[in-house]
């Protein structure tokens, strides 16, 4: 178990270096950087972590503040600009054997006025420095003296972040784009959007934005409503018909085909065609856009504006190929034999069964899962909806269903849940919505039995209500049945919307490659491990550090079928880091993850979101929220109007004002 | 209201304000450097950092929005030091050229240091030198003193809509440069010099010109575009060496090329500088001015006698003030008895003001320029506003970008506004009256509008789908856009050349005229309608009678009478006709002349056929009143001398008057005169004002039929630029340092066709005249549509016009 050295992070100091009883620390860290070199330190804008006694401290920050000052300062204030370039050189003078120990005191005077910056990157930097200057003193003073480091060179591997850029599976840069909308730039807001993010019009409309619970302005009063900023400059670009700037890289001769044209395969797809890879597209539907085109209704996401994203990337020379289902329509081994790599982003398509008694009757008006029927309303296809219709299930596929059956004309609108509504995985704003069109509500609630007439017709439901029982082993409360309390509630209409996931016949057995019990495909990983010895996993139970390198050479997966049902914007975060992986194999650069990359994943895991963290700022501007649709109206039949309207534009500029742009920068030593 | 105290004391402000802008309201200044009014704020300087009770960091003034019951300080032992200490950081490196610095004495970063007892240097750093760019045109960028306050940046981007310059590079390297590294290729309005609060973005004409307090300032009006700014000459020796203006002037302190650097015509070596007579067949010679007031005098009598007055007409300009149009027409009116006075502003914009006089009650616009800023909607009909009016331009850019106000381009090239465009309805040349029928009828249809009964059924036997296929446009597009305006009460309408110098230029204004009645705009709470011109005094010539009599002659008329020999004397007062359409056959008319006295700035070819120059001064040069395209009457004082004898055109109007109409010099005075003369205007102070009153219940004009018939292949474009205005900067070497020639816009669709490559000569004819230029290929036009720059003299692109319109079939070929 790798034991701390010195730790100041957090606040906490925790100084091992004088020997007796080590004082035991731990951190959500690796113990490799990247399963074989040992993390020596790590450094960042909460202090200095060293594992590694013969760490170089002051070495180490010098080359901090020397990375930050000039690769990262902004130069947009002058205690930033000026301040950290001021602490760099007399750093490097120390360092150097030029400096004098009155420069130690300019670095503690400094690290109190950089204070008074604009943003949070350089008081944030100056944090590890003075923690150094504090707890280090004699190594530099050393320094000045005149010795010289005796300890061996270590590699420093940087890391520009932000809370709510790290909490973004896809990692935008949220800081530059809110930056850019302050600055009336909507144009360079959008740029920043799309190097992360090529579908800013759906994610700026139904991302559930994690980003926002990383906010740290919450910490001063609200979270600052990141989701519809990229609305907002996505918006402008269309409500100003403007052309996007994006220009592919000379057409490369290798290339890709790519599997479902979903958000992770689309973003494969357009960063790979920046790159000048040829990129072809097979998409069983007849219609692009996945999940979000056969999923998200469009009264959430209006259908010309998705075709808009979709249609940018086609113009940057992606060809999709609908109508085409891969296993059937075209051969795994034929894609693999006519292109140089493929990409598998199949989603999650297929609804899980429901568990009940008599779903498996072939009853008309029990339907086979939410999923298939909002694909057959948004096809057009008959969706063998009746006028009392029943959903079971509480998460947004569900309220989905619930609010397009109104719209198809449902005279009645029921969701039954297990649990209550506060622990509904739907994001509460749908719950709401829902509300607020005239859906019905049980809670607590579970089916029990499909109840149907002499003609095979679906006449009801039996429920049985639910009780919160006894905390298990793992503390959590789990639901149990009532005994004796089933009741039937009328219905012609049962649409069991309690989940999906992949399916992944289409993969030839021969092609080994490995799937998991959740239908998910296996995908290579970097062997990282915690103190404790155990390997670190991401929130979906999956290997934290993934190359989405299949175990088929030249075949790679991400998406849905890779993490297990997620979200647009986790999708696109796979797409474009499979995008990425995929130019270095079909370079031959190996397929190693970037320090990029993995700093990534370790920092993502590590946290750069400190709910409990005092921010020091002047409270009480309130949380922006968008125009939106009300009243029943808006989901009458057949309305699938827009409900939420977006920001004014003046309305974003004051809201973009309330960010803090908190960028750090972290450092690890190996 | 958020009441809050502030070093004591308590005020209310309106939720949102800055703490800055609350301290301001109870007389508390705090310390500013990188803060703008103008642009929204940066925070980047840290020396308005204020204490706010409960908050452990400073909070800085500038872009804090204030929070009920705070209690701020803003000056303190520990503020003073921090403020001290960014400023020494902010000094770190700063070369320490000031002796030789042309912000030495007028410098935001001197003052700053003083003010905030910045006198000693804590901090050091390694010293790295940036280049500077002495290879940028116009204006001068040293890095090196720069303190990046971005107020260059944010004007460039937020007010002028340029973005030529940005914020590049990181940390202590990060500097302002051009987007891509290249030398400054933009606007040149030198809005961001004149923002600069060092010496780090220069004025290169100005360079070593002189120490700033050395040159006397005077307070003016700017006498290029209609749009009346107010600026500032400064001047030594008699001689304007600079002109810049305050931000808090009605304009806020923004300029356009030529209000900023324009001025360099004034030192011209074209200038007119004594009095010239040509007797007999003989050529010009110099004279005195009694010599050529008498013969002047004498000759115009000679020939009233002779002829009757009918036999003399006179051509105003929009150049010269109220007093010296009053004057003009004065003499030509009374004095010698002619109703045949035009000027150039009967190619068009007379005649359109004349119309809006009759149907709603007045000259000019309906409402103030600052008022667009308020607009809900904007229509920018058939005008490119950069090059016709800048500064509305930038409150159009305003209200389009920070207050919501959506904007609706009609234009047939794609101007500068259309990136600031929901819609931009880029329409078939020729077809205006299409597309003003066209939105209004997509109007009426999304807005459920319930116009006048006659018009309803008139635009109802119209298709849309045939108005939209007509203009080029879709019927969607309309729909669309109508739905832009529809429901707002604030409908801003400007219109320009395209309109009012079209062919059926009337039916157009009439129609466009009706659209504004369908808005509201023109109403008292309207958003108001703009009629565009792109000189100075173009309203106030209008005002003053500059304009063709009852029973006088327009600019057509006097040319052909003329030509038939009707018209003997022709006294162009600031006119250059040979810059006009047909220019060809006006230089042939002005040959059969007996009398052509040519009072001007400058020399011209007009001297080949002049009897009589009088050299004139320059606005600079003079005092009195114009009135801007919005009806603000602003007066001006002389700043610099007129070179050699040129005298102001008001001495030489009022010299001819009293020898012509022998009455004494005390009945002249067009200060008094005026007030009583002139409908709308009234004395005010030492200067005048205009009301305008704009009549309720204007009734709509019947529906004209658009003309049919098939689109020429070609047709060329003759208007202004933004390098230019009219012919006068064409004798500024500044702006002729960035626009030195005239060009042929074309679509790269007829350049392949037509096998011509960027730069590569086009040949242009039409009615037996040709030009020819360099090719500037581009998608700002259309097919078919060619565009040329009317300022140059030299390409005269304006020969080829036919009439008032600004459109001509042309035949095109590489040259």
């Amino acid at each position: 178990m790798a034991e701390v050295v010195f730790s100041s992070w957090g606040r906490n100091i925790i100084d091992n270096r004088k020997g007796g009883e080590a004082k035991p620390a731990s951190f959500k860290l690796p113990v490799t950087y990247d399963g074989e070199r040992p993390l020596s330190a790590f450094i960042g804008w909460d202090g200095l972590i060293v594992y590694n006694k013969d760490v170089d401290v002051p070495a180490m920050v010098a080359e901090y503040m020397k990375r930050v000052q000039t690769q990262y300062v902004c130069g947009r204030c002058t205690p930033g600009k000026k301040g950290t370039r001021v602490m760099m050189d007399a750093l490097l003078a120390i360092v150097e054997g030029r400096g004098t120990e009155a420069l130690l005191d300019t670095l503690t005077d400094l690290s109190g006025l950089l204070q008074n910056c604009k943003c949070t990157l350089c008081p944030s930097s100056a944090v590890p420095v003075l923690d150094a200057v504090t707890h280090y003193r004699d190594a530099f003073i050393n320094y000045i003296r005149g010795a010289k480091s005796l300890s061996r060179e270590y590699a420093y591997i940087d890391k520009y972040t932000a809370p709510c850029m790290d909490k973004c599976p896809a990692h935008i840069d949220i800081p530059r784009y809110i930056e850019a909308v302050k600055n009336y730039r909507y144009d360079d807001s959008l740029d920043a959007i799309r190097d992360s993010m090529p579908l800013p019009a759906v994610c700026g409309r139904v991302c559930p934005h994690p980003c926002e619970t990383a906010c740290r302005r919450t910490n001063v009063d609200e979270p600052i409503n990141i989701m519809v900023l990229k609305r907002s400059a996505s918006d402008y670009e269309w409500q100003h018909g403007m052309l996007p700037p994006m220009e592919p890289k000379p057409k490369k001769n290798k290339k890709v085909a790519v599997v479902g044209a979903g958000p992770a395969g689309l973003a494969a797809a357009y960063y790979l065609a920046l790159e000048g890879y040829p990129v072809t597209i097979y998409e069983a539907l007849p219609i692009g856009g996945g999940m979000v085109a056969v999923g998200i209704p469009p009264y959430r996401m209006p259908r010309h504006i998705l075709q808009r994203d979709i249609d940018i990337i086609a113009a940057l020379g992606v060809e999709i190929i609908y109508n085409t289902r891969v296993g059937k329509d075209i051969s795994m081994a034929e894609l693999k034999e006519k292109f140089d790599a493929v990409f598998l982003a199949p989603g999650a398509h297929r609804s899980k069964p429901m568990g009940v008694e008599g779903e498996d009757k072939g009853y008309k008006g029990f339907l086979t899962g939410g999923i298939d029927f909002l694909r057959n309303v948004y096809l057009g296809l008959p969706s063998g909806m009746g006028k009392k219709v029943f959903v079971v299930g509480g998460g947004n596929t569900a309220i989905d269903c619930v609010r397009v059956a109104l719209r198809e004309g449902a005279e009645e609108s029921v969701l039954v849940y297990r649990r209550s509504r506060k622990e509904m995985p739907a994001d509460v704003w749908e719950v709401d919505g829902a509300d607020a069109e005239g859906v019905r509500f049980e809670f607590q609630v579970l089916p029990t039995r499909v109840v149907a007439n002499e003609k095979n017709e679906v006449t009801g439901v039996e429920l049985i209500r639910m009780q919160m029982g006894e905390p298990d082993a793992s503390g959590r409360r789990r639901p149990e049945p009532v005994p004796g309390s089933e009741f039937i509630i009328e219905c012609d209409t049962i649409i069991p919307a309690i989940g999906q996931d992949a399916d992944l016949s289409f993969i030839p057995a021969d092609f080994n490659i490995d799937t998991t019990k959740w239908s998910t495909i296996v995908t290579k990983y970097v062997p990282l491990k915690g103190a404790d010895g155990k390997d670190l996993k991401d929130g979906m139970g999956n290997p934290l550090s993934r190359t989405l390198i299949t175990d088929c050479d030249g075949v790679f997966a991400g998406g849905d079928a890779e993490i297990g049902p997620l979200t647009v914007v986790a999708c696109v975060g796979s797409g474009h880091r499979a995008a990425k992986v995929i130019a270095r194999y079909l370079e031959g650069k190996g397929v190693d993850l970037t320090d990029d990359e993995r700093m990534e994943d370790i920092l993502s895991y590590f946290g750069v979101y400190d709910k409990n963290e005092k921010v020091s700022w002047l409270d009480g501007t309130h949380r922006a929220h968008q125009a939106e649709i009300h009243g029943k109206e808006r989901a009458s039949k057949g309305n699938y109007c827009e409900v939420e309207l977006g920001f004014a534009n003046s309305q974003a500029v004051r809201e973009a004002e309330r960010c803090l742009r908190c960028y750090r920068v972290a450092m690890v030593a190996v | 209201m958020v009441s809050l105290t502030i070093d004591g004391k308590s005020v209310q402000v309106e939720a949102g304000t800055t703490i800055l802008d609350a301290a301001a309201k109870v007389g508390i200044t705090i310390p500013t450097l990188c803060w703008l009014e103008k642009v929204s704020p940066t925070g980047a300087c840290r020396v308005c950092a204020v204490e706010v009770e409960g908050v452990d960091r400073t909070m800085t003034a500038c872009n804090t929005p204030v929070k009920e019951g705070i209690n701020v300080t803003t000056q303190s032992p520990n503020l003073a030091e921090i403020r001290r200490k960014v400023m020494e950081l902010m000094l770190v490196n700063h070369p320490l050229d000031c002796p030789v610095c042309d912000a030495g004495g007028e410098c935001d970063l001197q003052n700053s240091c003083y003010n905030l007892s910045v006198n000693r240097q804590e901090y050091s750093a390694l010293l790295e030198r940036r280049q500077i760019r002495y290879d940028w045109p116009l204006i001068e960028s040293d890095p090196n003193r720069c303190i990046l306050c971005e107020k260059c940046v944010k004007v460039d981007h937020e007010v002028v809509g340029c973005d030529a310059i940005a914020i590049v590079n990181r940390g202590e390297a990060t500097i302002i440069d051009t987007v891509d590294g290249k030398p400054l290729n933009c606007e040149f309005c030198g809005n961001c010099v004149g923002a600069c609060p060092t010496g780090t973005l220069i004025s290169k004409p100005f360079k070593f010109r002189g120490r700033p307090w050395s040159f006397t300032r005077v307070q003016s009006v700017c006498a290029f575009c209609g749009t009346g700014c107010q600026i500032e000459y400064h001047v030594r020796n008699g001689i304007v060496e600079r002109v810049t203006s305050e931000d808090h002037t009605y304009n806020n302190g923004n300029l356009c090329i030529n209000g900023r650097f324009g001025y360099s015509y004034l030192n011209s070596p074209e200038r007119l500088t004594a009095p010239m007579l040509r007797v007999g067949g003989g050529s010009l010679a110099p004279t005195d001015w009694d010599t050529a007031f008498a013969h002047t005098a004498t000759k115009l009598k000679e020939i009233v006698g002779r002829d009757g007055a009918a036999a003399v007409a006179g051509l105003g300009s929009p150049r010269v003030s109220n007093e010296e149009s009053f004057l003009f027409a004065k003499l030509m009116r009374q004095g010698i008895g002619t109703g045949n006075i035009d000027s150039e502003a009967g190619l068009g914009f007379a005649q359109a003001q004349a119309q809006l006089q009759h149907r709603f009650g007045f000259t000019g616009a309906s409402k103030n320029l600052h008022d667009i800023e308020n607009a809900e909607a904007i229509i920018v009909f058939g005008t490119d506003l950069n090059a016709e009016a800048t500064n509305a331009e930038y409150r159009v850019i305003k209200a389009a970008t920070k207050n919501d106000a959506k904007l609706i381009l009609v234009n047939m090239r794609d101007v500068k506004l259309r990136k600031f465009a929901n819609s931009h309805l880029k329409y078939t040349p020729g077809t205006e009256l299409q597309v003003t029928y066209g939105l209004m009828k997509a109007l009426i249809e999304v807005g459920n509008l319930d116009p006048d009964p006659t018009v309803k059924a008139d635009l109802a036997a119209l298709s849309l789908a045939e108005l939209a296929t007509a203009s080029g446009l879709t019927e969607e597009l309309l729909l669309d856009t109508a739905r832009l305006i529809t429901g707002k009460s604030r409908v801003t309408i400007l219109f320009g050349s395209d309109v009012m110098r079209a062919s059926d230029a009337k039916n157009k204004v009439a129609a466009l005229a009706d659209l504004a009645l369908l808005t509201g705009s023109a109403t008292e709470q309207g958003g108001g309608i703009f009629p565009i011109d792109a000189k100075n005094n173009s309203v106030g010539l209008v005002d003053m009678g500059v304009t063709p009599a009852d029973n006088g002659k327009d600019f057509w008329g006097i040319i052909q009478g003329i030509e038939q020999g009707s018209i003997k004397a022709l006294y162009l007062m600031g006119c250059d006709p040979t810059t006009f359409p047909e220019n060809g056959r006006i230089r042939k008319a002005l040959a059969k002349l007996e009398l052509l006295i040519v009072q001007d700035i400058f020399k011209s070819d007009l001297l080949e056929l002049a009897h009589v120059v009088l050299p004139a001064a320059a606005p600079a040069e003079k005092s009195g009143t114009f009135t801007s395209g919005d009806n603000r009457v602003q007066s001006f004082d002389k700043a610099s001398n007129p070179p050699g004898q040129a005298k102001a055109d008001a001495a030489i109007l009022s010299e001819l008057l009293i020898r012509i109409a022998a009455g004494p010099a005390s009945s002249i005075d067009p200060v008094k005169e005026i007030p009583v003369a002139v409908p709308g205007y009234a004395a005010a102070g030492n200067g005048l004002t205009k009301k305008v009153a704009v009549k309720a219940g204007a009734a709509y004009a019947p529906i004209a039929k658009p003309a049919a018939g098939a689109r020429p292949k070609f047709q060329m474009l003759v208007g202004p630029i933004g390098f230019h205005n009219g012919t006068s900067t064409t004798r500024s070497e500044n702006n002729l340092t960035v626009s030195a020639s005239g060009y042929v816009e074309l679509h790269p669709t007829d350049a392949t066709a037509l096998g011509i490559t960027e730069g590569a000569n086009v040949r242009v004819s039409a009615g037996g005249g040709s030009i020819t230029a360099a090719a500037k290929v581009s998608q700002k036009v259309q097919p078919g549509l060619l565009f040329v720059p009317s300022h140059f003299r030299s390409l005269n692109a304006n020969a080829l016009l036919q009439g008032n319109c600004n459109l001509v079939e042309v035949k095109v070929e590489k040259g």
